[in-house]
């Protein structure tokens, strides 16, 4: 392994986590409306959560690009404000919450429907407010749901690579995760120093995906007893 | 006391109650959907469609013409459902503490622990305990807010017979021992008849009756308002200390001295209940005289409702107001009238402990 490949790994674990902590928030909080709000726009709110789902990563990459240049509508109050993100690591970090954002709301949601809505009730007679309800008794009570859509989240992100290309391109130092030297490397014909990362991206997403599972393995087994 | 002007529109009907409660125990009876739990709820806050005006002790909790509406947590009213909804993610301790305010008495904590006897399961999970440990713990997380009015929804209907024997006790001694005025949902008249002085008859959303709960019930067992009550006579009162090896025990409940049977357990939290079904109680115009039944009663009969499973009839005698039912044919062959007095003989064994 070189130090060139710990750069990249390094480079692709920070964004990654800086993405999945910057969407936890959001995600939590959209999580427990579409949980909770039967409102009527409700369905198509969560149609455009999910659309990052199904959609071609190129294709909100795109339209990401669109937003971000100098004169487009978010482009134009960031150049105002002096801030770069197209083609910095903050693209990278951009792309990869968009693209993480839906399995951390799906996560949240289902595990806030888990729980009892009288309990919340209960709380409140008890002399807690509608935040400290959600505190003391939603939060605790859905945590390990939202801790499996989170390290999704992470995951997901890990390997972002169509909307990563188009909003950060491929610069390596600065802007080169994982996923994008891989593909680079085996272009220039480097295929032993791509499969080096293809080790490591393995390992990081096996890490992962196995904590998830033990996190829901868990929950269901608790639903059970 | 408690002054209640509220409605609430509901799907089939609309809640209208307008009544003054002295305070004390108020059963709140009535079928079924009459509106029993969504007046609770109207009361607790639960309800942000609800109309009107509620005072609880000079307190206004919501005053519609004032503008005055508390949200629940302003409110200091328990809310004990019947399935006693405690939070699965803490301890019994932590259930308990859940509701205990920074400006809580001192030794509130471990009063409540006393009183509702759960020290042994304190540091137990809400899933590991028993149905009526479950209740008793409900029970006293509500009263850790020190509320000013407790509202209890059929807290006992999802227990079975035996245990909701042992949760009964306890809820006369929070009665007895902290005088928390309460609302009390049920559908068992014994229940109601044993721990409320009051109560309000709800049907369709309105109050048909109120009143001192002995009237309410004698009403109630005529009119058939809610065909899923049960009648069964709850008696509490005090067990008399026995030699060992008896079979039978002395029980004191109104004025009465009864022979019941003697049970294995005999350490009882405060008072004990019984219970003895209506059917299981003779009549007779006379003293009856060499029966092998242990417990002959002379009274009065307040009054004759008959309905198509029978002749309801209630006797008053020592100092308890007994429900017996009898065979059409029965009724008529003694042609009984309010006012008449009677003589009530039930054996030992027609007597069911509950607690």
């Amino acid at each position: 392994m070189t130090a060139d490949d710990l750069g990249i790994l390094w480079l692709t674990v920070r964004v990654a986590a800086l993405a999945t902590v910057l969407i936890l928030p959001f995600g939590v909080a959209c999580g427990w409306l579409l949980a909770r709000w039967r409102g009527p726009g409700r369905i198509l709110v969560e149609t455009v959560l999910s659309l990052p789902l199904v959609l071609p990563p190129t294709a909100v990459g795109l339209l990401l690009l669109e937003a971000l240049r100098r004169n487009g509508p978010v482009g134009r109050i960031l150049d105002r404000a002096g801030v770069e993100v197209l083609f910095t690591a903050r693209a990278v970090v951009l792309a990869c919450a968009v693209m993480s954002l839906p399995f951390l709301v799906r996560f949240a949601r289902t595990a806030f429907e888990e729980v009892d809505p009288r309990l919340l009730v209960m709380a409140r007679t008890l002399g807690d407010s509608p935040a400290a309800a959600f505190r003391r008794v939603a939060l605790p009570l859905a945590w390990r749901g939202i801790l499996a859509g989170t390290l999704l989240a992470f995951s997901r992100a890990l390997g972002e690579f169509g909307a990563t290309i188009l909003v950060a391109g491929n610069i390596p130092g600065r802007t080169q995760t994982l996923a994008l030297a891989i593909f680079q490397r085996t272009h220039i014909g480097q295929d032993a120093g791509a499969m080096r990362l293809v080790g490591l991206t393995v390992a990081l997403a096996f890490a992962a995906v196995l904590a998830t599972e033990a996190l829901t393995r868990r929950r269901a087994r608790r639903v059970e007893t | 006391m408690i002054s209640l002007d509220v409605a609430l529109t509901l799907p089939r009907f609309e809640l209208r109650v307008e009544t003054d409660l002295a305070g004390g125990g108020v059963a709140v009876l009535g079928p079924s959907g009459s509106g029993k739990t969504s007046l609770l709820e109207t009361i607790a806050g639960l309800r942000p469609r609800a109309r009107g005006r509620v005072v609880v002790d000079g307190a206004v909790l919501m005053d519609d013409a004032s503008g005055v509406r508390l949200p629940p947590e302003a409110r200091r009213i328990g809310y004990v459902p019947q399935d006693a909804l405690l939070f699965p993610h803490r301890s019994v301790g932590e259930n308990v503490r859940f509701g205990l305010r920074s400006g809580a008495r001192s030794g509130l904590f471990d009063e409540l622990v006393e009183i509702l006897e759960i020290a042994p399961l304190i540091r137990r999970s809400p899933a590991a305990i028993s149905g009526g440990e479950r209740q008793r713990v409900a029970l006293a997380r509500a009263l850790a807010t020190e509320p000013r009015l407790l509202l209890l929804d059929e807290p006992l209907a999802a227990l079975d017979v035996e245990l909701k024997g042992r949760i009964l006790p306890y809820l006369l001694r929070v009665r007895d021992a902290l005088r928390v005025p309460f609302l009390y949902v049920t559908h068992n008249a014994g229940e109601a008849a044993v721990i409320a002085e009051e109560a309000l008859l709800l049907r369709e959303g309105s109050v048909v009756r109120q009143g001192p709960t002995e009237a309410v019930l004698a009403a109630m067992t005529g009119e058939r308002v809610d065909p899923a009550a049960r009648y069964e006579n709850v008696l509490a009162g005090a067990l008399e200390p026995r030699a060992a090896g008896m079979e039978t025990a002395t029980f004191h409940a109104g004025g009465a001295r009864l022979i019941v049977p003697a049970t294995p357990t005999e350490a009882a939290p405060g008072r004990t209940v019984f219970t003895v079904a209506p059917e299981e109680i003779l009549v007779s115009e006379r003293p009856p005289e060499r029966v092998s039944a242990r417990n002959r009663l002379f009274g009065r009969v307040m009054s004759v409702r008959e309905t198509p499973d029978g002749t309801w009839l209630r006797v008053h005698a020592e100092g308890i107001a007994w429900t017996v039912r009898l065979t059409h044919a029965a009724e008529e062959e003694l042609a009984l009238a309010p006012g008449a007095g009677v003589w009530l003989t039930i054996k030992a064994h027609a007597f069911h402990r509950l607690a």
